[in-house]
């Protein structure tokens, strides 16, 4: 009896295994063309993607699209691992991140002659082009952005009345508004994810309008930097949370999920889960502060967008799909989704975004002529493991007192000059 | 102190589990119960804490997680897709354990009960494949799999987390045979069995405690293998419960409710082979690593 059990139970585990992966051909047979994409940030993501390849395939009826999520901590892996092995998507979701990387490898194709003859050419926003092109050494648009973000400063409006202009009065209302002993003024990001924050915050105080001077040298230990660096490191402890030395971001975002804190430095994707815990009425959100010079500066985030790969056997059609993508109602959808800016700027002017405070202070802020955007140099292939690997555990040791700003922007600074040097000989520029 | 000992009247003997119960020690609650109870508690409040953002509602911050709410666990199901994800789940730990256990039982036996040249070496050889990490496989695993038409589908797992299971399990599991005197396996044979007869009537049934530590062992390592799941596939319906369990945490934000309800339904099956197997577990682990 135990033995037929046993038998049985291994007959249907095999038929199930028979059935599992292969590819059902649907699509092949019926004359229609299937193309694959990859989400870049899986999950939550996912229905809105679902929504609009069922819009694109109801548009569209002679191509199928197969959808699939990847995480986003292990993307860059995935995308490494299937150029390597020849098995690339048709389309894939990309940032300015590891674009880099992407096209070193020579994985993905240049949407330049695409986009001039499309339907959209000259309705994407420039600065996100630019963003794009400048990332990669031959000045091509290998990604077409659909969104970008901006760094903001999220608050409990029942703690802060008035937002802060300056630094000076950020700093003033971070110490106003802690009251120990479980209440805080601010949260540091003191882990994962850290170095690019600080990085926003530095260049927003002091003004600084490249990373790189002429002479291809590191402005990030730029006294003003350093002078800053010492003051937002000295609000450690005294207004912020001691476990903030190991804060990433969903650390940072659930400590101020709990109200005890009443300012975090983030940017705008994290809104749904603000309101999720607070309730959209109490939250509100600032630009980073000006420095004493009184103007804006703003770091550019990378930019987000879609990716025709090079071996795809249907370009035609996917550059079909990452047209409609980012065509006014398709990014203007996604977008209102994700409460991101889009990159179409037909749907920059949709009421949906003018109804968001938050999302129209970003769009505001990076459309104002005054406003100085500053481009980190993400086409460096190093860029990623000296902002992650290299300096964040020194970061933590400036916030732990055991190192000094000055010597900690000097490492970085030093990282960054040796990486944009060994890149310039490499591109011959 | 040994006039002391001499005046002392003689206790009228108990038997020693009495007399345990009936002497208060406060040494021994001290030594044994708090270290027991402190370690307890520095295990399972982590536990406890997963449990509470599974059940409480979103933006709740009570420690208790009252009311209740399902609603995490319907967002992971349905909308996650996890009622796929586990399904798959169970598929490749399944067959992964039964191939795992049948080639583990089968190289065990050979390296116990047979002495060939290079033996010595090829056990080493296994113990080496131990150091190395998964991740510096993958594009040799990769490019096999796709030139075997195995991309995309559940069988690359299903081979992958065999392969990587072995070598510890045939180690194990030549641990385990070993211990049965081979003697009694030629007592079988003198009386007309052929060796496959009395390894299967002799040798097989007291190898329990061993197929169980290989099976949970290959079941809960499978099940748990993040990397291969989401390496050796790209499509949606083919993900395992590792790569949904990363869905919960995106680029900019995290649903702790839904990671916190997809850890428990992670961890659920591999608890529930703990709770049955944990008797033959330690006795099986321990059987299997000291014999050579």
């Amino acid at each position: 009896m135990k033995m037929k059990v046993a038998w049985a139970a291994l007959a249907v585990l095999a038929v199930t295994a028979t059935g599992c992966g292969s590819d059902s051909g649907s699509g092949e047979g019926s004359g229609k063309t299937t193309i694959t994409f990859w989400d870049n940030n899986g999950g939550t993501r996912t229905p809105i993607y679902q929504e609009l390849i069922k819009r694109f395939e109801a548009a569209n009826p002679s191509i199928h699209v197969e959808y699939v999520g990847v995480p986003i901590a292990s993307v860059q892996q995935k995308y490494d691992t299937a150029i390597a092995g020849g098995d690339t998507p048709d389309v894939g979701g990309v940032t300015t991140s590891y674009l880099a990387n992407l096209t070193g490898q020579q994985a993905l194709e240049p949407a330049d002659e695409w986009l001039a003859k499309s339907s959209v050419n000259g309705k994407l926003a420039t600065p996100m082009l630019d963003s794009v092109r400048k990332t990669v050494p031959d000045g091509k648009l290998y990604l077409v952005p659909g969104t970008s973000n901006m760094d903001v400063v999220w608050y409990l409006k029942d703690k802060l009345q008035q937002a802060p202009n300056t630094w000076d009065e950020f700093f003033k209302d971070a110490d106003d508004l802690t009251k120990k002993p479980d209440e805080y003024g601010y949260t540091i990001r003191g882990g994962a994810g850290s170095i690019f924050q600080i990085l926003a915050e530095m260049y927003s105080y002091s003004g600084v309008p490249e990373f790189f001077d002429a002479s291809g040298k590191s402005t990030v230990n730029d006294p003003k930097n350093v002078e800053f660096l010492t003051k937002m490191a000295g609000l450690y402890k005294k207004d912020t949370p001691e476990a903030d030395v190991t804060n990433d971001f969903p650390k940072m975002v659930a400590a101020f999920g709990t109200g005890k804190i009443a300012m975090m430095h983030h940017n705008l994707g994290s809104y749904n889960d603000h309101v999720k815990a607070h309730g959209k009425d109490k939250i509100g959100a600032f630009a980073l502060p000006t420095g004493p010079g009184g103007k804006r500066t703003v770091v550019a985030n990378p930019v987000d967008g879609f990716a025709v790969f090079k071996n795809s056997e249907h370009k035609d059609a996917a550059w079909k799909f990452v047209e409609f993508l980012v065509s006014h109602d398709s990014n203007s959808y996604w977008n209102q989704q994700t409460g991101q800016i889009p990159a179409n700027t037909e749907a920059q002017g949709d009421s949906w975004l003018q109804g968001l405070e938050h999302l129209k202070t970003a769009v505001d802020t990076l459309n104002d002529p005054n406003t100085q955007v500053v481009s980190p140099p993400y086409y460096l292939p190093q860029f990623s493991s000296i902002t992650k690997a290299d300096t964040e555990p020194l970061f933590q040791k400036v916030l732990l007192g055991q190192m000094k700003p000055q010597e900690f922007l000097d490492t970085l600074a030093q990282k960054l000059t040796d990486a944009q040097a060994e890149w310039k000989k490499a591109t011959g520029g | 102190m040994s006039a002391d000992v001499m005046i002392r009247p003689r206790t009228r003997a108990v038997p020693a589990g009495t007399r345990r119960r009936k002497r208060h020690d406060p040494g021994r609650v001290l030594r044994l119960y708090v270290p027991l109870g402190m370690y307890l508690v520095f295990t399972l409040v982590p536990f406890y804490w997963m449990l509470v953002f599974a059940l409480r509602p979103a933006g709740s911050t009570d420690p208790v997680p009252w009311p209740i709410t399902f609603e995490h666990f319907e967002t992971v199901w349905n909308d996650i897709g996890y009622a796929v994800f586990f399904k798959n789940s169970v598929i490749v730990g399944v067959w992964s354990l039964l191939f795992t256990t049948v080639i583990a039982v089968m190289g065990g036996y050979a390296l116990s009960r047979y002495r060939f040249r290079g033996r010595g070496l090829f056990m080493v050889v296994l113990l080496c494949t131990q150091f190395i990490p998964g991740a510096m496989m993958l594009i040799p695993l990769f490019s096999i799999f796709k030139s075997l038409g195995l991309i995309n589908s559940l069988a690359s797992l299903i081979v992958a987390d065999t392969v990587f299971n072995l070598p510890l399990s045939i180690i194990l599991m030549s641990g385990f045979i070993s211990a049965v005197p081979f003697t009694v396996e030629e007592a079988a044979m003198v009386d007309g069995c052929t060796r496959f007869r009395g390894f299967l009537a002799i040798v097989l049934p007291q190898l329990r405690p061993g197929l169980i530590a290989v099976g949970s062992f290959a079941f809960i390592h499978t099940w748990n293998n993040f990397l291969f799941a989401l390496m050796f596939v790209s499509k949606q319906d083919s993900f395992t419960i590792p790569v949904g369990l990363s869905y919960t945490i995106g680029e900019y934000s995290a649903d702790f409710g839904a990671l916190a309800a997809g850890g428990v339904v992670a961890a659920l099956p591999v608890v529930c082979v703990f709770a049955v197997v944990q008797r033959y577990l330690v006795h099986g682990i321990s059987a299997g690593a000291v014999k050579g």
